[in-house]
């Protein structure tokens, strides 16, 4: 018998409320500390957001949505920034969307082998962590020098929209793999090829999760400054392009870029809040929109 | 399973086509990017990991004094970052009831929706001035520090860092938590002996993911580091330098100095060879991350 032991079976009592209180303690303290984690956390989200919204709010109004940027910056409002941000946000839909279908359809329908699937998941995995401005250096060699475009918003719109593959592109996977297995059985028991299963069972079931995964891209992509701001954005003397070769566009996070580095002047201070305001609304928005269709998704998934 | 099916079918030719074009298009982007820095290869050798002098009129390109910025600014990040955001996963996954989960989930993941651009616009117009104020008796020259960019990187990740802690934890079986909880375990000797034991790998991964993407980070960073060539400390592990500006491989990239560049081939080509090295540290770290965590999944599944 050890000196522990010993000690224990002395006297039980004493020493075993003793490690209860320690362990009383801990588990308080632990409450504690990780409590304050989620407050912090939390208090840092709606710190950060009721910042901007209260410095914001005062420059907003429907004159700044709908006017011309005037006295770089310092008057007037964002209307061809926020049109040009839109156009990237729809060209980039548009190249992601084929891709992400493509790669999804090919990595959890077409590919039958487990070492093949796994190795597109993990290419959409490094793609995902490829850092925004590589992008904007590959861009800037492929758009600028190789094609000759110069800013081009068409340049912008497919660097974002291969950003945003993995996160369209997994979002459609993790659909497609919740399809339940009966239904794909019985209309392969019915007789459908494999085309057709995919066409009426698999696709219907699971184009929902493009929307998600392409709300939840596109919602990252709007904030995105680094791949566009060398090949397709400048910062002021830009309308609707008209062509692809040197037609730039406006963009809101460009425009905050470039105003918050020499911002010392109230006003356009102020048209810089506002026009914050109006990116991260525009983020939130795309990301609520995808809201409802994740937290069925989770809800599913706790039942199971 | 054997199945019959048209392999002329439009669909499949049409998602093979499409898989094969992204594929082809990351290929060559990597390739370009190994091309178009040939160049400093050849000019810099290996002096481009260890010199320490950026002086692109003279020709001497040395990223090392970067490769240090680029480091501490995400490391403290992660120090930030990492407390914060397992704790906070910890709570959610282990304390707070499943609809708490939920909504604390949902408002993590909008923190991480914020642009950069915005984070940036924050630290420019707030949090440089904090600093400034704060170690004004250290005389410090201005509240670009590298300080002000890792605190700002901090926040900006704790949302990634959360969340991959979120699903590592909750990855956990349920059968064990209860299984231990019948052993007469607290909740919080529950966490300690069973919950993170077994999500320790995906911890890890989460910490190296979030890693990467802090030294990936630009927009943010380089509103707030001062942007100062050649800043080599002179003590390596004094404090010092942590309250002076710095310059970042993705700080670099961001700045004017790649107009400066564009068409004198051997600056350009210094230019991207940094791109490169920053795609190499943040692809390494990805994929070490990625593989601590499938392999934690298959001994997980063992016991």
């Amino acid at each position: 018998m050890t000196n522990r032991e010993k000690s224990h079976t002395k006297n039980p009592s004493k020493s075993d409320s003793k490690s209860r209180r320690k362990r009383r303690l801990i588990h308080e303290l632990m409450r504690l500390f990780t409590g304050f984690c989620v407050l912090l956390s939390c208090c840092l989200l709606l710190g950060i957001v009721s910042f901007i919204v209260i410095r914001g709010l005062g420059a907003l109004s429907v004159d700044f949505l709908t006017g011309v940027m005037a006295e770089v910056g310092a008057s007037g409002g964002i209307l061809y920034q926020l049109l040009g941000t839109l156009l990237l946000l729809l060209t980039a839909a548009v190249v992601v969307i084929p891709l992400a279908l493509g790669c999804a359809l090919v990595q959890s329908v077409f590919l039958t082998r487990e070492a093949h699937r796994r190795n597109i998941t993990l290419v959409l995995y490094l793609l995902n962590g490829v850092p925004s401005i590589v992008f904007g250096i590959v861009g800037m060699i492929v758009f600028v020098q190789w094609f000759g475009w110069g800013k081009s918003w068409l340049a912008g719109g497919i660097l974002l929209g291969l950003m945003i593959l993995p996160t369209v592109c997994v979002t459609l996977i993790e659909r497609i793999q919740a399809v339940p297995k009966k239904y794909i059985e019985a209309a392969r028991g019915l007789g459908l090829s494999r085309a057709q299963t995919i066409r009426s069972v698999i696709l219907p079931q699971s184009i929902g999760g493009l929307f998600t995964g392409l709300l939840l891209g596109l919602a990252r992509a709007a904030g995105e400054t680094a791949p566009i701001m060398f090949t397709a954005t400048i910062f002021s003397g830009a309308t609707l392009p008209s062509g692809v070769k040197e037609s730039p566009v406006l963009s809101l996070p460009y425009h905050i870029f470039i105003l918050a580095q020499d911002s010392y002047d109230p006003a356009t201070k102020a048209k810089l809040w506002g026009s914050a305001l109006v990116l991260i609304f525009l983020v939130f928005l795309l990301s609520l929109l995808a809201l409802p269709a994740r937290l069925r998704i989770h809800e599913e998934a706790n039942h199971l | 399973m054997k199945t019959r099916y048209s392999p002329r079918s439009y669909i499949e030719l049409w998602s093979w086509l499409f898989a094969a074009l992204t594929l082809f298009v990351l290929l060559a982007g990597a390739v370009l990017l190994l091309k178009d820095s040939v160049l400093v290869w050849k000019h810099e050798g290996t002096e481009i990991l260890t010199g320490k002098e950026w002086f692109y009129r003279s020709e001497t390109f040395g990223a090392a004094a970067m490769i240090y910025g680029t480091l501490i600014v995400a490391v403290l990040a992660l120090l930030i970052a990492a407390p914060l955001g397992i704790g906070a996963a910890i709570c959610t996954v282990e304390y707070l009831p499943a609809r708490w989960r939920m909504v604390i989930k949902t408002m993590i993941e909008m923190l991480a929706g914020i642009p950069s651009v915005v984070y940036g616009l924050l630290g420019i117009l707030i949090l440089r001035n904090w600093i400034y104020q704060l170690f004004e008796d250290f005389e410090i020259l201005s509240g670009d520090t590298l300080l002000t960019a890792g605190i700002l990187l901090g926040v900006m990740i704790l949302p990634t860092v959360m969340t991959l802690a979120d699903d590592a934890l909750s990855g956990v079986a349920r059968a064990q938590r209860i299984a231990a909880r019948g052993l007469g375990l607290n909740a919080t000797d529950t966490i300690f002996s069973v919950s993170l034991p077994q999500a320790l790998p995906g911890l890890i991964a989460a910490l190296l993911l979030a890693l990467g993407r802090a030294m990936g980070e630009t927009i943010a960073v380089f509103l707030v580091i001062g942007r100062q060539d050649n800043q080599w400390p002179g003590e390596l592990f004094s404090l010092r330098p942590l309250v002076e500006s710095g310059q970042t491989l993705s700080s670099k990239l961001g700045g004017a100095e790649i107009n400066i560049a564009y068409g004198q081939p051997l600056h350009w080509s210094a230019m991207v060879g940094l791109s490169f090295l920053l795609l190499l540290l943040v692809v390494g770290l990805t994929l070490l991350g990625l593989w601590i965590r499938e392999h934690s999944k298959h001994t997980s599944y063992d016991k």
